[in-house]
Parts: C-alpha cells; sequence; structure tokens
C-alpha cells in the first residue's frame, strides 16, 4: 500500500514537472535569440545581433541588481498612462478592485481566474530594483508580486507547444514575452509598490515586471495572460503594441 | 616608417585605413544625430542611479532656451534608437577591424605612437606653435603624423571610442543583470547618460579642429589622400 502511493505520488511529480517542461525546456532553444517577427533589412540585422549578445550574455538567468531598501527614490513616477478611459476599468477601480480578476488562458492546463487575493495568496516575491524607462529615466523602487512562473503553475502549468505569453491591459496596450523572460525569477506581476497596493498612476492593481528591459515593456493595469505557441494572428503579428509600429520588440536596449 | 614615394608624391594611407575612416564618418553622422533625437525627446542629465522629469538634474536644455515641449516636439526616438544601435553596431565592428589590421601591420607603433623626442616640451612647444600659428608641415615633416594628431587620434581611438561604447551599454536595461557592476563604475546609470553625453561632446570637438586643420593643410590634397591614398609632399618654403 505503502508502496503504491509512493509510485503514484511520484508519478504525479513527473507529470508535474513534465507540464513545466514546456517552459524550462525553452531555455536551451535557439528562438530565444530571435524577436518573433524579425524586421526588414538592416535594422532587423542590428536587432538581432543586438538581442543574441544579450540573451548569450544572460544565459545563465542571473538576476538584476536588488538595491537596499534605503535606496528607494521618493515619488516615484508616475509616467505614461494613468488613468485608463476603459468602463470595466473605472468600474473595477471604484470598488477598490474587489471584483478586478485576471484570466490566465490559452496554453495552459487548467485556464482560470485569479481574483487579487487569489494572487495575493500565491507566494510572493519582493525585489528592489531600478526602473530604466527607454525615454531616458530611472528610479528605484520596491515591488511585491507573484512570479509569472507560480501563477502559471497555479493554472496547471503551460502545454508542451508554448512559446510566448501574451498580456493584455486596460489601456488597450499588450505585449508579448517569450519563455526566457517568463522563467527569469524577478518576472513577476506585482500589486504592490514600496510597501503598498500598486497606485493607479503605476499600473493599479498589477503591473507587470519585466526587470531586464525598458519600461515600457512592464506593463500597467493588466487585463488578462494569455499563453500562445506563435503571436502571428494578433495584433499585427510583430509581438507587442509598440513593435506592431516598428519599434524594436526585444528591449534589453 | 619609410613611405613609398615617387618624386613629391608619397603613399600615405592603406587602404583600411581609407574604407575605414569613410565608414567611421557615415558612423558618426549617424550615431551624433540619432543621439541628438533622443536626448531631444529627455533634455536633461543627472548623476547617480536616479533621475527624471522633477529630479534634481545638472543640466537642463530648458535652461538654455528650449522648453521641454520644443524639444520633444523636434526629436524623434523611434528613429533615434532604430539608428543608434544599428550604426553602434557598424560602428564597433568597424573599428574593431581598423584597430586588429592596423595592430598587425604594427601602423600604430610605426607611425602613430609618438617618440620620446616628440613628447620633449620643447617640442611640443614648437609644434603647439605652429598649430597656433596655423602653419601647415611642408617638406619631410609633411611626411608623418605630428604630434598632437598622433595624441588625439590616440585618445580617440583607444580612448574616447571604447568610452563610448562602455557607456552606451552601461545605460541598457540588460546591463542591471548581465553586469551591474560595470553600472555602479559609472556611479550610476544616470552618470554613465551624463559621461557618455560629455564623451559625445569631446568626440564633436575632435572632429570640428580635424576638419579644420584639414583645411589649413590643404583640404584638397588631404581629402583626395584618404580617398586614394596619395599625397602630394608640399615643397619646403626656400627663404
Amino acid at each position: 500500500m505503502n508502496k503504491k502511493t509512493g509510485t503514484l505520488s511520484r508519478r504525479k511529480f513527473i507529470a508535474g514537472a513534465g507540464a513545466m517542461s514546456g517552459i524550462l525546456l525553452t531555455g536551451c532553444d535557439t528562438d530565444i535569440y530571435t524577436p518573433p517577427a524579425i524586421r526588414s533589412g538592416l535594422m532587423g540585422v542590428s536587432d538581432v545581433l543586438t538581442m543574441a549578445s544579450q540573451r548569450l550574455l544572460m544565459s545563465g538567468q542571473g538576476l538584476v541588481k536588488e538595491f537596499e531598501t534605503s535606496d528607494i527614490t521618493k515619488d516615484f513616477p508616475a509616467w505614461g498612462g494613468t488613468n485608463p478611459e476603459d468602463e470595466n476599468y473605472q468600474r473595477l477601480a471604484s470598488t477598490g478592485f474587489t471584483d478586478w480578476s485576471l484570466s490566465v488562458g490559452g496554453l495552459v492546463n487548467r485556464p482560470s481566474s485569479f481574483s487579487l487575493l487569489d494572487l495575493k495568496r500565491l507566494p510572493p516575491r519582493t525585489q528592489t530594483t531600478m526602473h530604466i524607462c527607454e525615454q531616458g529615466w530611472s528610479a528605484i523602487a520596491q515591488w511585491t508580486g507573484v512570479p509569472l512562473t507560480t501563477l502559471l503553475e497555479a493554472a496547471g502549468g503551460v502545454k508542451q507547444e508554448a512559446r510566448y505569453v501574451v498580456i493584455d491591459t486596460y489601456d488597450g496596450w499588450y505585449d508579448a514575452y517569450d519563455m526566457f523572460d517568463v522563467v527569469h525569477p524577478q518576472t513577476i506581476l506585482a500589486y504592490g509598490l514600496n510597501g503598498k497596493d500598486v497606485p493607479q498612476g503605476n499600473g493599479a492593481p498589477i503591473r507587470l515586471r519585466v526587470e531586464r528591459h525598458c519600461g515600457y515593456r512592464n506593463l500597467k493595469f493588466l487585463k488578462s495572460v494569455q499563453v500562445v505557441a506563435s503571436v502571428e494572428d494578433i495584433g499585427l503579428g510583430k509581438g507587442g503594441l509598440l513593435s506592431d509600429y516598428n519599434w524594436h520588440w526585444y528591449a534589453g536596449a | 616608417m619609410a613611405l613609398k614615394q615617387s618624386g613629391n608624391w608619397i603613399h600615405r594611407h592603406n587602404y583600411n585605413v581609407r574604407i575605414c575612416h569613410w565608414i567611421n564618418v557615415i558612423c558618426f553622422t549617424y550615431l551624433l544625430l540619432s543621439g541628438i533625437m533622443m536626448f531631444l525627446q529627455f533634455p536633461e542629465l543627472y548623476w547617480g542611479d536616479v533621475g527624471f522629469r522633477g529630479y534634481e538634474a545638472i543640466f537642463k536644455l530648458s535652461n538654455w532656451g528650449l522648453t521641454w515641449e520644443e524639444a520633444d516636439a523636434l526629436g524623434n526616438r523611434q528613429w533615434g534608437r532604430n539608428y543608434h544601435f544599428l550604426f553602434a553596431w557598424v560602428f564597433l565592428f568597424n573599428n574593431l577591424i581598423y584597430v586588429g589590421w592596423n595592430l598587425r601591420n604594427r601602423h600604430f607603433s610605426k607611425r602613430m605612437w609618438p617618440g620620446r623626442g616628440e613628447l620633449h616640451k620643447d617640442n611640443l612647444k614648437k609644434e603647439l606653435n605652429q598649430h597656433l600659428h596655423l602653419r601647415a608641415s611642408k617638406g619631410d615633416a609633411a611626411k608623418k603624423y605630428n604630434v598632437f594628431q598622433k595624441l588625439s587620434y590616440l585618445i580617440v581611438i583607444f580612448v574616447l571610442f571604447p568610452f563610448m561604447v562602455i557607456s552606451g551599454v552601461a545605460q541598457m536595461p540588460a546591463f542591471t543583470a548581465i553586469s551591474p557592476e560595470l553600472i555602479d563604475l559609472f556611479g550610476g546609470r544616470q552618470s554613465a547618460r551624463t559621461l557618455h553625453t560629455i564623451s559625445t561632446l569631446l568626440l564633436v570637438l575632435f572632429v570640428v579642429i580635424h576638419v579644420f586643420e584639414v583645411f589649413v593643410a590643404g583640404a584638397f590634397n588631404h581629402i583626395r589622400a584618404m580617398i586614394t591614398g596619395k599625397y602630394y609632399l608640399p615643397e619646403e618654403e626656400k627663404i
């Protein structure tokens, strides 16, 4: 009997590990060196050179520098969109996001919906990091949230063919993240900024942190998370709203 | 180094130097232009890790007659980012090839490394005087680079160029993971941005003086030499 249970739990463990292997295996795949859609001409060559060289240097998935709490910048800027006009967003905001929920769907084994409370019950991560805006500014803040991998595991793990995680927001933005960024331990869905709830100007109720990218890919006002095999049919198919408008997709710089 | 000479014609620049020189001219033009286009949309400089609009700045373009909104309207950082990164790669490869090639054929040690006599203060004084009086070298002296040329070229190639690349990557978010020590070395991410800008101004100063000197020494002769390699030695003045 005991032996049987042992076998079962072991088999269960292997199945669970298999569910995550889709994520883990892509870590050694070659497509971590190229954007989902390569721009034409020399600009595409330059993009691939930048992305490939930086990804090579980051292949150990090292963490970005974490600062001391004493380094935290007073008055962290609220840059870009600070109040989505979306009706649903306004309604959810008016009740303190108690009715807000994040749908996690696509190529996950158990598509689910998570309320703010559900997210806060998952094991959190807190990190004090430097936010770098592509425009030029930078500031240090402490973010608390649930790692994206933890969330995907809570939705049953991702399927084998999963390649990108597409995130939609209430202010009309979307962006796709490849598994290299998804599995990074500091990629979190932050509900806390400097020990308090994320203020509206900084993306309430949830803001994504992808620390190795410029600020604009750290989406605010999250609406949904969708795991996909390809970004071809999403937006203009370039893997993000800004890349649809001819910005480089990889924003490590 | 004895340069090939027939009559008054000498072979002044090898083809690698000529090709790399003109590629650098194109790179520098685009890098400067695209850098300005980005800077205009965030026209302030700070020191340390932190800096944003409203934070204590060490330079504000708005104090120099251009408001934030006016500067923003003139800039274009999408174009700026695209071309800055593209030409940064061309610039990097071009100069690696240039340095590698000319280390191998000992161009630097033979023609650009100043000798002890040249660095003596009497000689420095003499050559500085010559520069200030805008007297170009003639005869044998025109066959080689003068000491200020040598020093400025070496500083540009081996100090300012690498500094531009390193202070450039130190501003990139990926380097907060790849090498936060590098960012700290500059005193923070905003310091790296400020030093990148100051280093740009030094390069612009170099280009201005460089072009000015070309005109002093004979623009046609020198530009022809940088294209064909052949340089016509000006006769020594006989008194």
